[in-house]
């Protein structure tokens, strides 16, 4: 009964601190203008490719509110994860150190990681109400008269929720293991930076920095962003979430040794490596975009379920060739949905190809499926499709499926302005000065 | 929940190659206030901290009625206010206690009254980081007498007081102990602790000089030849 009353006070606790920190108000300012520019933008170039589309045929048709409004519109709250977060939670997590509070805190038994759970929880909590700014967005959209597809919205929604998690986490152990919250934070933005850095030598170099590059935070928003929910990513994120988390925990142990706090450190991350590497060959995803963009047509998907011999795919393509990027992003990130034996490669012995144009078998696609083997150097989606459906011997039944027509809009993004300029930072400003009057 | 008799034996710790504490041992005595004095720099907030968990000792232990602690059993044993601390800064006093009541599981009636003890009904709007140092001081005074630990070890409890203060503190310290609480103040002052506490350890570089009262001290200090009248010139003798 005490250790509850106890968490439900620390809790409170937390959620005053948060409450009293201005980098947590100054956040949510902030991203209201933030989220009114992405969506302000977003809402016009819709407008205008619907209005070039029309009805009929034409780009509107194919138009789709996740990746022309959605994506845009929370790609506000991927910046304030990266920039403004990370001093809220650094905030939250130092704040009692830094005060002396957590040496009357920690005389309390309980466990170090219920504290920094409260923390985080806390701080999902402040995600969470921050992220009401592209709620409203949502709900001006729907105003307009656009149409909201709940699945691609919690797909968005949940990219974000993880993401502003991992920078939490980040925080948190960065927090408790530096001297001092400035240290933190620039061990936090370090690895941020870190991380499209990776993302940088990925593009440049392929192979496993690639595959690492997969797993990054932005990475794994754009996935989420275009409706993808894939089982590795997201069970990758949990873990180093916890990972992170756990880090926090065991660094908020003042009065053990640093040297059995690091053992405990390495512990954590050899562990977390190991499960990471677990989850990396999960191949479950759920598409739960409206159109399927991350799919294939229904046919071609039964087509393909019915190979059941491993497909081996050789691609010499360089990391920078846009080809290769087509065929990535266009045509093997769905196979790779579909077929679980599929092994792909890449060959290049440079990071951009100029220089082996030249070369015969450069921009060759080989295949070798069950002892027979095709090569082509098609990076279509049809292209590569017939490549292996002659392959198998296989057809696919013909499409009746009309495909997805769109929701175009040809709409002025009315309000958002005097919504996400005006009213948001003033209700903010009002609410944050409600605040300091009370508590002074 | 009394204190009883709890030993500290062979207490050690050292800051890379600077020894702080070397084989410091001591006991404290049920319903007491017992003084560490000492000079600035002897080791009293190492050993103060080292008890309570908070810094990892190199090597000792601690012993409550020849019973040896557990970490679990320390924290329910003692509690500790560190010295130059603003906990809390952003909250009002009378919240800063309202969550010591709850967070730490006080006795109902106890935030009350220790409100009447420390003067304190007059602070209870102020918001902790605004408060003096004297102030401050007395507020967090008011969290370790909420806290339900028997022994309350108090780092520099006059620090930042004024002469009227220190003696209100003093002499409310003393209430407080009668009451049945055992209290260890860490003490550079000694004139201060002289008029507060029962007993005193003497620490000096990481050492424990002498121990026991007023008297007993000047004894010791006889003993090696310094005669000494008072409690200071006993200290200045021994160190």
């Amino acid at each position: 009964m005490r250790s509850r009353n106890a968490v439900v006070w620390l809790l409170v606790k937390d959620w005053r601190e948060l409450l009293a920190s201005r980098a947590w108000w100054l956040m949510l300012a902030l991203i209201g203008p933030l989220v009114g520019i992405s969506f302000i933008s977003a809402v016009r170039t819709y407008a205008e490719l619907s209005a070039a589309g029309g009805t009929g045929s034409g780009v509107g048709e194919a138009f789709s509110p996740l990746v022309g409004i959605w994506a845009p519109t929370f790609s506000a709250c991927e910046l304030a994860a990266a920039f403004l977060l990370p001093f809220v939670a650094i905030r939250v997590v130092a704040g009692d150190r830094q005060s002396g509070a957590l040496k009357l805190e920690l005389q309390h038994w309980l466990p170090p990681w219920v504290r920094v759970v409260s923390k985080a929880t806390v701080l999902l909590a402040a995600w969470i109400v921050a992220s009401a700014a592209p709620l409203l967005a949502v709900l001006l959209w729907r105003s307009y008269g656009g149409t909201v597809y709940g699945p691609e919205l919690a797909s968005v929604f949940l990219g974000h929720l993880l993401n502003a998690g991992l920078t939490i986490s980040l925080a948190a152990a960065a927090a408790m293991m530096a001297d001092h919250p400035a240290t933190a934070a620039i061990l936090t933005l370090a690895v941020t930076v870190g991380t499209w850095v990776l993302a940088f030598v990925a593009a440049v170099h392929g192979g496993i920095w690639e595959q690492a590059a997969q797993f990054t935070p932005t990475a794994m928003v754009a996935e989420f962003q275009h409706g993808l929910i894939r089982l590795d990513a997201t069970l990758i994120a949990a873990i180093l979430i916890a990972a992170g988390l756990a880090l926090a925990a065991i660094w908020t142990q003042i009065g053990v040794p640093e040297r059995i706090r690091a053992l405990h450190s390495t512990g954590v991350l050899v562990v977390a490596a190991l499960l990471i590497v677990v989850c990396a060959t999960m191949r479950g995803s759920w598409d739960v975009s409206e159109n399927r963009m991350n799919s294939f047509p229904v046919s071609d998907e039964a087509a393909l379920e019915r190979i059941a011999a491993p497909l081996k795919i050789e691609a010499h393509l360089a990391p920078e060739d846009p080809r290769r990027s087509d065929l990535e992003r266009r045509t093997l990130s769905k196979l790779r949905r579909v077929l679980p034996n599929l092994d792909v490669a890449y060959a290049s012995e440079s990071s951009t190809g100029l220089f082996e144009q030249a070369r015969e078998d450069y921009g060759e696609i080989r295949y070798s499926l069950d002892g027979r083997t095709a090569t082509s150097r098609a990076t279509t989606v049809e292209g590569v499709l017939d490549t292996i459906y002659d392959l198998a011997g296989v057809a696919p039944a013909s499409d009746e499926d009309e495909g997805f027509r769109g929701h175009p809009l040809n709409t002025e993004p009315y309000g958002a302005a005097q919504l996400f300029y005006l009213a948001w930072p003033a209700a903010i400003a009002a609410a944050a000065l409600a605040h300091a009057r009370r508590q002074s | 929940m009394s204190a009883g008799s709890v030993e500290v034996r062979h207490l050690a710790k050292a800051y890379g190659s600077v020894r702080a504490l070397a084989d410091v041992s001591l006991t404290i005595r049920g319903g007491e206030v017992l003084g560490l004095i000492g000079p600035n720099g002897a080791g009293k907030t190492t050993l103060f901290e080292c008890l309570a968990g908070q810094l990892p000792a190199d090597g000792g232990e601690v012993l409550r009625n020849g019973h040896r602690l557990s970490p679990l059993e320390r924290a329910e044993l003692l509690f500790y206010l560190p010295d130059a601390i603003t906990p809390w800064p952003s909250e009002t006093l009378a919240w800063c206690l309202d969550f010591a009541d709850g967070y730490f599981g006080a006795t109902p009636g106890r935030r009350d009254q220790v409100i009447e003890e420390l003067q304190l009904e007059p602070l209870l709007r102020v918001r902790m980081g605004a408060l003096s140092k004297g102030q401050r001081k007395r507020a967090v005074l008011a969290i370790g007498w909420i806290a339900p630990q028997p022994l309350l070890l108090v780092d520099e409890p006059f620090d930042g007081l004024d002469l009227r203060q220190t003696r209100e503190v003093g002499d409310a310290l003393q209430r407080h102990a009668a009451a049945g609480r055992t209290l260890f103040l860490s003490i550079h002052q000694i004139g201060d602790a002289a008029r507060v506490c029962d007993r005193f350890v003497l620490l000096s570089g990481g050492r424990v000089r002498g121990h026991g009262t007023r008297h007993e001290l000047c004894a010791q200090a006889g003993d090696i030849g310094a005669a000494a009248s008072d409690l200071e010139e006993a200290v200045l003798a021994l160190t």
